[in-house]
């Protein structure tokens, strides 16, 4: 589903963001990626989305080569990859309906399909009741939940956190995984990218560590840390 | 593209315009002003040349005919003409009878003169169009008979100078208030993107095409120059009523283009300001596509 094969990315400067990285996330699996900050844990998810070009080696994401992709395919790859982020995103001029429905909106489904679709994810992550809110008067939480049914309205096989936890309570945040669990059982193959020790821990996936743009460890059903 | 896509566009290019109404005014009235002007130049052209033409129609040509051209010679010359195509009457008038004419107009300037009488045998030569005139001026001049062929070319030709003058003016000055607006539209769709860059980055992010980021501004723009361009046509449309009744009341013997005549350069105006906002909020979409 998604390969990283001898990825490095270097930016202006230079500043090494990535070195030789080598992984595959297969079809519905829920992955962390974990590592300090500056370890290249965002370097990877920009990468996968396309908003960065690796300076060298291959990216699969579907079996397509991102190296080449043209300009004009990159918004039919992103809405194959769902996107959330610590810090929403979320649009505050307009309703969480309007939030969610804006996605599918600017990815040109018909009138229908928005209204069948977006109440139904938002009573997936919990907000059905809170459709006609503006995100000012919602919870980071909810905020968040509003990010991710956004995220999952077009129905992505992919979706990338971006340490969506980051802003939220620990038991917010618990929430929040909770629907991510959810979504990834329904079939979404998930990649998560967290500084979340106790979440991570608790969940018991498989873990990506980065330390310094390098992959120093990638277990199967791991820890935050290196475990004994 | 869905007909729901193209409702989106408009649903936020008018969001944007809402947003930002000071900027959208100020944008509406450069290109008004502007076009305005260039609709004033426009229609100032397009009577010019009618009375050009007006003039152009009433006139007769004169042609002299050589000293000492026997009779018969200057009959068939004048019969010849009759048959030419686009010419509706031609008159001789003698030598002798001009200088009778003279003398009953100018009297007694003229008994300087004696019996001697110095002018030319002439034909008069009526054409049905104005456009044929210079065609006729100019076989007549090839005429071996004909010593020299006059019209009142000088008041024609003034007109189409003072014409092309008006025209060429109006369309520099009008360009350069043109290019004011482009660049006012050019700067409220910068300052549209800017405010708007939040919901950029999400369409983005969402997985938009370059279209859809592009088309709403694409679309204020051109609204701008459009809403620009109409209200330019409404004043100029209806100052131009109102001229034409007041000279038509004061200056009855002016004659002035019709308004449906003029309704073709109103749509120019139309499709000018259409153009201007189009290609302003172009130029301000490069950096955000590279972006």
């Amino acid at each position: 589903m998604i390969e990283f094969l001898g990825v490095s990315k270097v930016y202006p400067g230079p500043v090494e963001a990535l070195r030789n990285v080598t992984f595959r996330i297969d079809k519905g699996e829920f992955v962390f990626l974990v590592g300090p900050s500056g370890a290249g844990k965002s370097t990877i998810l920009r990468l996968i989305h396309r908003e960065e070009r690796p300076s060298q080696g291959m990216i699969l994401v579907n079996h397509h080569p991102l190296n080449k992709l043209r300009r004009r395919q990159v918004p039919f790859l992103r809405r194959q990859v769902g996107m959330i982020f610590q810090d929403f995103r979320l649009l505050p001029d307009r309703t969480v309906y309007d939030n969610v429905a804006f996605s599918l909106r600017v990815q040109e489904a018909s009138p229908r399909e928005i209204r069948r679709r977006v109440p139904e994810t938002l009573d997936l992550v919990g907000l059905g009741h809170k459709a006609q809110v503006f995100p000012q008067h919602l919870s980071g939480g909810e905020q968040q939940r509003v990010a991710l049914a956004r995220a999952l309205v077009g129905r992505p096989p992919i979706l990338v956190a971006d340490e969506p936890t980051g802003n939220l309570d620990p038991e917010t945040a618990a929430e929040v995984v909770r629907i991510l669990l959810e979504v990834n059982r329904r079939g979404t193959t998930l990649l998560m990218a967290t500084h979340a020790k106790a979440l991570v821990d608790s969940v018991r996936r498989r873990v990506i560590a980065l330390d310094h743009g390098v992959v120093v460890r990638d277990d199967a059903v791991g820890a935050y840390d290196v475990e004994a | 593209m869905r007909l729901s896509t193209l409702g989106f566009i408009a649903s936020e290019a008018v969001q944007n315009v809402r947003r930002n109404p000071v900027m959208a005014m100020a944008s509406i009235t450069t290109a008004a002003i502007s076009l305005l002007i260039l609709g004033v130049f426009l229609l100032v052209s397009v009577n010019l040349n009618l009375w050009t033409h007006t003039v152009e129609g009433q006139v007769e040509v004169e042609a002299f005919f050589r000293p000492h051209t026997p009779a018969r010679a200057e009959a068939a010359a004048v019969s010849a003409v009759r048959r030419w195509r686009g010419v509706q009457a031609v008159s001789f008038v003698s030598r002798a009878q001009v200088l009778r004419s003279m003398r009953r107009e100018y009297g007694s300037v003229l008994t300087a003169l004696g019996n001697h009488n110095p002018l030319l045998d002439e034909m008069n030569v009526k054409v049905y169009r104005p456009r044929d005139v210079r065609a006729a001026v100019l076989r007549l001049r090839r005429m071996p008979a004909a010593a020299h062929v006059t019209y009142q070319s000088r008041v024609v030709e003034r007109l189409f100078q003072l014409g092309s003058l008006v025209r060429m003016g109006g369309i520099v000055f009008a360009a350069l208030l043109a290019l004011g607006a482009l660049l006012v539209i050019h700067n409220a769709i910068r300052v549209a993107i800017f405010a708007r860059r939040r919901e950029v980055a999400i369409m983005r992010l969402v997985g938009a095409t370059d279209g859809l980021v592009r088309g709403p501004f694409l679309l204020e723009g051109t609204l701008l120059g459009l809403a620009g361009a109409l209200v330019a046509v409404i004043v100029v449309g209806v100052g131009y009523h109102w001229a034409m009744t007041v000279v038509q009341r004061s200056l009855p013997f002016l004659p002035l283009a019709p308004i449906e005549r003029v309704v073709p350069d109103l749509l120019e105006v139309l499709g000018l300001g259409v153009v201007i906002g189009y290609i302003g909020s172009r130029l301000s979409l490069r950096g955000l596509m590279r972006g």
